[in-house]
């Protein structure tokens, strides 16, 4: 339901409609600033990351295609790019900030209904906790593999493995 | 393509969507999505299969600044945003904050300086130029270093139409993207993607005739355009030239 209010704005904002760009932001920019904080921890960064993402989706609404999951998740994908390139761009996270950041609580994850989410959660169930601990905090948090070591008190090599043996089990659980 | 490198494709995209493919491995990858369609469709399929997890995160509603931003940088509204209004986080931000945008108006202020020198050359080109758009109200005139004319542009009151020119000598894996560069300092606001040949038609975002226009700007882009609504690289300016 959702998604198809957001593909119609979509549609519309192709064509160049910023009355439907101002109703896509109201509805997603609360989703996608999560997102971005969750990443980048300080408002500023947090900000210009969200900015940039909608700039982006404005001059890009075209390019969306259906099938290739729901238009907030290819909006996330966005935002998690842009949240990325400010994390190279501001490349020493200090350690306090961090530390902050190390307040990642599995319990405060929302409840999920969409059937992709569905799928997605049983198959992150599946993982060994290690590996999904080591993922959420790559995506969640913006860890570098070596951030995840500090975190997971492992070896790299042993977080290198948990997190390529961890995408490469969800990858086989979500196409089975 | 064999099960290995099946495999490490699939490797390879998912660490780049998660985002701990770092570094000159990650440009690589980006190159790869460029010159190989499995590549940027395998990512395409984790970017669905992970990027529903955003969607966990309890929503968080960000500052009525940022919208206001947006607006402006798309060239949607005509007044600036004041620095001083919507940071409140803390004196240190404020002070780092306002060093930035004063050196990234300088910095335009110098393009639009640059632009001027190239408008002795366009009035020479204009005299040559047939203009076929019925009721184009101004022009502009790419040229490269050697003066040779790269693309034409004819701006008519709705439309910006076009014309890449036979000096043109495109690159396969980038793109060419057309900028505003606003006489008051302000952020360059995109006008779209430039043809590589033939004529194209870009639509004319009310601002343009709003606002003073010190020059306008070429960039050079990664494929699809700049991908942080700022001009990568600057490689040419014009001025425009409005006709009696």
């Amino acid at each position: 339901m959702e998604n198809e209010q957001h593909l119609a704005l979509l549609g519309a904002i192709a064509q160049g409609d910023k009355k439907a760009f101002s109703e896509l932001y109201q509805s997603t920019s609360q989703q996608l600033y999560a997102v971005s904080l969750k990443m980048l921890t300080r408002k500023e960064l947090a900000e210009e990351a969200l900015q940039e993402a909608y700039v982006r989706i404005w001059h890009n609404a075209s390019e969306y295609r259906q099938g290739k999951g729901s238009v907030l998740t290819w909006m996330i994908s966005i935002v998690r790019y842009r949240a990325l390139d400010v994390l190279r761009y501001n490349k020493v996270r200090k350690e306090s900030e961090f530390d902050e950041s190390n307040n990642f609580d599995i319990e405060t994850i929302e409840q999920v209904s969409d059937a992709e989410q569905l799928l997605l959660d049983k198959c992150l169930q599946q993982l060994d906790t290690q590996q999904r601990q080591a993922i959420y905090l790559a995506y969640f948090n913006g860890c570098s593999h070596k951030e995840v070591v500090k975190h997971l008190n492992n070896p790299l090599g042993t977080i290198k493995s948990w997190i390529r043996r961890g995408l490469m089990s969800l990858q086989s659980c979500l196409t089975s | 393509m064999n099960y290995q490198s099946e495999n490490l494709k699939n490797s390879l995209a998912a660490e780049y969507v998660l985002g701990t493919l770092r570094g000159p491995a990650r440009q690589r990858f980006q190159k790869l999505m460029m010159q190989h369609s499995a590549f940027s469709e395998a990512t395409s399929t984790w970017e669905q299969h992970l990027n529903t997890l955003g969607q966990k995160l309890p929503p968080v509603t960000p500052d009525s600044s940022v919208w206001l931003r947006i607006e402006q940088q798309l060239g949607f509204t005509d007044a600036p945003v004041q620095n001083n209004q919507p940071i409140k986080t803390s004196e240190q931000t404020v002070s780092k904050v306002v060093p930035i945008t004063k050196a990234r108006s300088r910095v335009w202020q110098s393009i639009a300086g640059l632009a001027s020198a190239a408008a002795l050359v366009l009035a020479v080109l204009l005299v040559n130029l047939d203009t076929s758009v019925p009721d184009t109200k101004q022009l502009a005139l790419v040229n490269n270093e050697q003066t040779q004319l790269l693309w034409a542009l004819e701006i008519s009151a709705d439309t910006i139409s076009v014309q890449a020119t036979k000096s043109l000598v495109a690159q396969a894996n980038a793109d060419y993207e057309l900028w505003i560069v606003a006489a008051d300092g302000r952020a360059p606001i995109s006008l779209g993607l430039l043809p590589k040949t033939g004529k194209l038609s870009l639509s004319k975002p009310a601002i343009f005739d709003q606002i003073e226009i010190a020059a306008l700007a070429v960039s050079i882009e990664p494929l699809g355009g700049s991908p942080n609504g700022s001009p990568t690289t600057v490689l040419y300016t014009s001025k425009l030239v409005t006709l009696s």
